[in-house]
């Protein structure tokens, strides 16, 4: 019965590294479309928001039932806690960006202002750290995480400038105004992915080491 | 372990005709809380139980060295009044072993063993440790009628009554649900919640899950060595000896 127990969780792990792969493509693809302005792009990123809910509602399930029925215990227990956090969060960078591809539908017919100021850069910054916690989860390990908390950093100032550039456009020719502000808007949502890979990243400490951190 | 301790061994070594059954055993006890051992079968966990009231002294071959303290007190000093080890270090047993008496009897006869004569002392003893054991609601009325016409669950009930009787301070138990339903069982590990207010409880269990819900510590025992004792929360969360994960994460045993 062990053995088929951990036949399951691996499988259960592996398709968890899938769908956080899944999110981030859908990040990355809402992304390059906004640069773009490629309406088709967008509309296939929103396309996937089903796909997306329809991996989570059955990892989630497969998890609760590896607990229903086997009650695990020590690195089982966290594996299955850590994979819990890990579809969450997934679920929930893939839905910002069908998020920004909703904007890219809304603003793509008017050019770019400023080319759009530090979003393309932060953007690869979060997918980087997307894909390092994803990368963390997947081989158990950490030192792909270890300086999480600096890189935080850096993406936090890196929206608090677009603000302020934002604000500065805005007022030097409020027919900015919608596309600066939607321009924030993107660089809150990717500050909030880079929030969820956070979190990936210290729910992958805790199933390797059993011990608690908190990255701010 | 910083609580106060009842019981500790040191260097604990056991022999049963040569074969080497406990090795280097060193723990503490610690007073009113619930102990788990747990370990594969022919670990040496209830060998280590056994010796915690002498109950190993009524095997033959056997040899002990190191040391058992009870309440400070060698249990192995040649002044020790076995009989008064045993009361003081109650026993349960896997299968529940009413005497072929009465219910009442069944409870009466410790206390009458120890000197107890008057009839109003043993009805108090009797109904309170019926009490205490959660069974006397079940009982009460029916005190007379034989102890084997007791369900398996009301008998285990019965027989930790039974030791309550006599006033221990440590309560042993060697597999008590093994035999019984999941009904069963869940009086007795509710029961064994209670029981930690008054008493010092040491289980022995096969159950995991069983020692993760009703204990405050756990000691990891393996080919008759304690590999990691402590905090049934940390050792069942993140053990640090990596035999123990292997263990409780079904990888052997």
């Amino acid at each position: 019965m062990a053995e088929k127990f951990h036949t399951e969780l691996e499988n259960v792990r592996l398709e968890t590294v899938a769908m956080a792969r899944f999110g981030r493509t859908m990040l990355r693809d809402a992304v390059d479309a906004l640069i773009r302005q490629d309406t088709d792009l967008a509309a296939s990123v929103v396309a996937r928001k089903d796909a997306i809910r329809e991996r989570e509602v059955e990892l989630e399930e497969r998890c609760y039932q590896l607990i229903a029925t086997n009650q695990p215990m020590a690195k089982d227990m966290r594996i299955i806690v850590c994979t819990l956090k890990v579809v969450a969060a997934s679920l929930r960078i893939g839905r910002y960006g069908k998020v920004i591809a909703r904007i890219v539908q809304e603003i793509a017919d008017r050019p770019h202002i400023d080319h759009m100021m530090s979003i393309p850069h932060m953007a690869d910054l979060v997918i980087e750290l997307v894909d390092d916690a994803t990368v963390a989860y997947e081989t158990d390990t950490t030192r792909k995480i270890a300086d999480f908390s600096a890189r935080d950093d850096t993406i936090d100032a890196l929206r608090h400038s677009i603000f302020r550039e934002g604000i500065s456009h805005m007022m030097e020719d409020p027919r900015s105004i919608s596309r600066c502000t939607h321009y924030i808007m993107v660089a809150r949502y990717l500050e909030r992915c880079a929030d969820h890979a956070c979190r990936i990243a210290e729910n992958v400490h805790y199933m390797h080491t059993g011990e608690r951190v908190e990255i701010h | 372990m910083t609580e106060s301790t009842i019981i500790s061994t040191t260097n604990l070594n056991l022999w049963y005709n040569g074969k080497h059954a406990l090795e280097s055993v060193s723990m503490g006890i610690p007073k009113n809380r619930v102990t788990a051992l747990i370990g594969p079968s022919g670990c040496g966990k209830s060998t280590l139980l056994r010796c915690f009231n002498r109950l190993n002294d009524l095997i033959d071959h056997v040899k002990i060295t190191g040391e058992v303290l009870l309440d400070h007190a060698n249990i192995h000093a040649p002044d020790t009044d076995v009989v008064s080890l045993r009361r003081k270090v109650g026993m349960v047993f896997q299968k529940p072993n009413p005497f072929p008496k009465s219910i009442y009897e069944n409870i009466a006869y410790g206390p009458r063993v120890h000197g107890i004569r008057d009839k109003e002392e043993l009805d108090r003893i009797v109904e309170q440790s019926l009490r205490h054991a959660a069974i006397w609601d079940e009982v009460c009325d029916r005190l007379d009628d034989s102890a084997l016409g007791l369900s398996g669950g009301q008998q285990q009930r019965l027989c930790i009554a039974r030791t309550l009787a006599v006033n221990p301070e440590v309560i042993l138990m060697d597999e008590p649900c093994s035999a019984l339903d999941p009904i069963a069982t869940a009086k007795i590990e509710n029961l064994i919640e209670m029981l930690k207010k008054e008493y010092t409880v040491i289980i022995v269990t096969h159950n995991m899950q069983q020692a993760a819900r009703v204990s405050d510590y756990t000691g990891f025992m393996y080919l008759g060595r304690l590999v990691e004792c402590g905090r049934t929360s940390d050792l069942f969360e993140h053990p640090k000896e990596e035999l123990t994960e292997n263990y409780i994460t079904g990888r052997f045993g």
